[in-house]
């Protein structure tokens, strides 16, 4: 009796020994099973009749209907394929077993702050030469439509793996109208910033606003500034993580300068308590504060809470001296939003198509118009900006800069931002000073450069 | 054997017993195996570095800070949780009046069901709600006080200050689970006979008194449930702190244990290394229920009731 009822309780745990966490099986036969006449004009990949696809996208600042769009065409073009786009806010969080199943989604937009570290999933991920290498839907050869260095930020240990879609510049932000009214010209060296922060002051307003999970963003700020100043060594020394990194001349005199302006009361007080994008509505909704250092895509997230003929305008970030290693109009310009195609995957080739087709004219140029943000396919932003001032700049910037960008990737390579935050956050409501800024950065670089059980890329050029 | 037994004992006993098992402690047991090993979480091929990760632990002076938050929470939420929960327990049902009847002050059956409602709306809400009333600009704690003449709470920072941002957290923790608690303590006080609390009332005592001396013995299981109830939740506290402040708090004041294993398993890729942190928080949990259990046999003794 007491035994049959001891068998009985065990039957259901044989089941049990299969929900292991991590059941390494991970058998991949999604790899090559929707390949037919790979080759076919319309139909590089070999996209097989009847399949389906399935997109998992970030639901950020720029929504996922981009995406929908774009499967809307290849559904039209490619005769009984479906394709299903699932919008996600916590990337990792919800494909994680997923991965480890061995069933991931055929395509994924891996951005938001819960994306999936790359380094964790490299050895998952097609690589993506042959959609570069493929014509897009009106014949030309999508390699040769795109903007320059789009290849880079998605190349991890010389495989490309990731096609990074948006075209995002960093430059700081302001309001041309609230200029004009003040005769105010937008700083282009720390010590300009500084003088237009006595100004501001003076009216009753403040130079820069931040919120805590976007303190950040000066941090963003002040590399940017000292890599224009400082040309590529400085850049290096930061990617491979120097014990000295942030004691380098260039970034100590913009902490510096940055020190000055928090001492001088030249930041919106309570920073490190407010939610960023209350604290950015500070900016464009209430014109508290003069300037924004941010990515180009603040004008899409704000787009509900800004005044009414702010005139977004975007300039290069400040450089230290008159005669900056790079020129002043160098921008940092990361393409954003990358999109990865894992291994195995159903319908790789489905993917590669969805790719193919967001990367043809039509799509990219519904992108451009309805998130007023340039995606990496060149020439499709038209002179008026679809009515946007800030697209405007953007595009006028790019040009400015030409050849002149740069990016640089070491912190979301190395998931630091977080910690960042914490220092950030202390040096600009004025808890520490720059050497303690200093130290605790370099501390948190340290820690990853130290560590053995992190993967690390050496960056040379 | 009938089958009456049988099926009784399957579906009370069996099924329950095999969902705890498959549900509960298998996945502990994994944790302990995948503590030991280097797993990124996203991908299938994992080594075995024995205690590693532990050691590492020992060494991350970030989750130090979280496990000395983790712990304070620990010890100051229960306690004034309780402490006022306790007290608004007696003022509704034994502190009304000097003479009559025992009974709650005027109004108390009103004052029992409104302190229950904050326990009612999920946790989250709660946390973004409060984050929006502590915001230095526009929040409603800095209006009224800038509005009664307190000019320095201006643009105070209540969760961007090291010195506040924790007891701004607690504060919204204990405020959010009063409610439940003060009703587990009105049931188990209805419970004591009303003949004692004459008779104490008779005697002189007063409320605090009463509550001290007559209450608290004997209610002292509930009081204990309750403690270590509390202490469990407080040891999470993952939802209240992820609200209120996402990344961590000033110099990392208001980081709990749970956020930083969240950060590690997702933010970094390091399941691993995440999992031992787990490991370190049941620990930390059962060594919690541990001393809170010899507290109180130390304080009165497993089987006497009541001491009067």
């Amino acid at each position: 009796m007491r035994g049959s009822l001891a068998a009985a309780a065990l039957l259901p745990l044989g089941g049990a020994l299969a929900s292991c966490a991590s059941s390494g099986t991970g058998t991949s036969t999604g790899g090559g099973a929707a390949t037919t006449a790979a080759g076919a004009a319309n139909n590089p990949f070999g996209v097989a009749s009847g399949s389906s696809v399935d997109a998992v996208i970030f639901n950020g600042g720029y929504g996922y209907d981009y995406v929908t769009f774009a499967a809307d065409l290849m559904q039209k073009n490619q005769s009984g394929v479906t394709v299903k786009v699932t919008p996600s806010t916590q990337i990792a969080q919800q494909l994680q077993p997923r991965f480890v199943g061995g069933n991931p989604p055929d395509l994924v937009d891996n951005s938001g702050a819960g994306s999936i570290g790359f380094n964790t999933i490299l050895d998952q991920l097609s690589p993506l030469d042959d959609v570069f290498a493929a014509n897009n839907l009106e014949g030309t050869k999508i390699e040769s439509t795109l903007y320059d260095g789009v290849r880079e930020p998605g190349t991890y240990n010389g495989q490309f793996l990731a096609i990074n879609y948006v075209l995002t510049l960093y430059g700081v932000w302001y309001s041309q109208s609230l200029f004009d009214a003040n005769s105010w010209t937008p700083p282009k060296t720390w010590d300009e910033a500084k003088d237009l922060g006595a100004k501001a002051k003076a009216k009753g307003k403040y130079l820069f606003v931040w919120g805590k999970e976007a303190a950040t963003y000066y941090q963003t700020l002040a590399v940017d500034s000292a890599i224009k100043e400082g040309g590529t060594d400085v850049r290096l020394a930061f990617e491979n993580l120097d014990p000295k990194c942030w004691s380098q001349p260039q970034i100590q005199a913009v902490f510096a300068a940055m020190g000055e302006c928090v001492k001088n009361g030249y930041f919106v007080p309570g920073g490190a308590g407010t939610q960023f994008t209350a604290a950015q509505a500070q900016w464009s909704n209430d014109q508290q504060a003069l300037l924004y250092p941010s990515g180009s895509w603040i004008e899409n997230e704000m787009k509900k809470a800004t005044k009414a003929d702010f005139k977004m305008t975007g300039v290069p970030e400040m450089v230290l001296s008159s005669s900056p290693k790079l020129p002043y109009e160098s921008l940092r310009s990361a393409s954003g939003e990358p999109f990865i195609v894992p291994k195995a995957g159903k319908n790789v080739a489905g993917g590669k198509e969805l790719l193919r087709v967001m990367l043809s004219k039509d799509a990219a140029t519904n992108f451009t118009k309805t998130k007023l943000a340039p995606t990496i396919v060149k020439g499709l932003v038209p002179a008026d900006g679809f009515g946007s001032t800030a697209l405007q700049s953007q595009a006028k910037m790019l040009d400015a800069a030409g050849k002149n960008v740069f990016d640089y990737k070491f912190v979301t390579r190395y998931g630091t931002n977080k910690d960042m935050l914490v220092v950030w956050n202390a040096f600009l409501s004025g808890q520490t000073d720059v050497a303690g800024l200093t130290s605790g950065l370099q501390q948190i670089t340290d820690k990853v450069a130290n560590d053995p059980a992190i993967q690390k890329e050496k960056v040379t050029k | 054997m009938t089958f009456d037994r049988i099926s009784f004992m399957v579906v009370f006993l069996g099924v329950p017993l095999a969902l705890f098992l498959v549900f509960v402690i298998s996945p502990f047991l994994q944790a302990l195996y995948y503590a030991m090993t280097d797993w990124t979480g996203f991908s299938p091929n994992f080594n075995f570095v024995g205690f590693d990760n532990y050691v590492k632990l020992a060494q991350d002076d970030i989750f130090r800070r979280s496990v000395f938050n983790s712990v304070l929470l620990a010890v100051v939420v229960p306690f004034a949780t309780i402490v006022i929960a306790l007290l608004f327990a007696s003022l509704v049902t034994v502190a009304g009046g000097a003479s009559g009847g025992i009974r709650g002050l005027k109004g108390s059956s009103f004052y029992r069901i409104v302190s229950f409602f904050p326990y009612t709306v999920p946790a989250i809400v709660i946390g973004i709600i409060w984050a929006q009333v502590y915001d230095p600009q526009a929040g409603l704690l800095n209006g009224i006080l800038t509005a009664v003449g307190l000019e320095r709470f201006k643009s105070f920072a209540w969760l961007g200050e090291v010195a506040t941002a924790m007891p701004a957290s607690m504060f919204v923790m204990v405020w959010a689970l009063v409610g439940f608690y003060t009703v587990l303590f009105v049931a188990a006080i209805k419970g004591v006979p009303a003949e004692i609390y004459e008779a104490a009332r008779l005697d002189g005592a007063g409320r605090i008194r009463t509550i001290w001396s007559v209450t608290l013995p004997l209610i002292r299981d509930n009081v204990q449930t309750a403690w270590i109830y509390l202490g469990i939740a407080a040891l999470d506290a993952f939802v209240w702190m992820q609200a209120l402040n996402p990344f961590g708090g000033p110099n990392n004041s208001t980081l709990v244990m749970p956020q930083e294993l969240f950060n590690t398993a997702f933010g970094k890729g390091q399941f691993g290394y995440a999992t031992a942190m787990g490991v370190v928080l049941a620990i930390v949990t059962l060594l919690f229920a541990a001393a809170v259990f010899l507290g109180f046999r130390l304080a009165g003794g497993r089987d006497s009731g009541s001491r009067l």
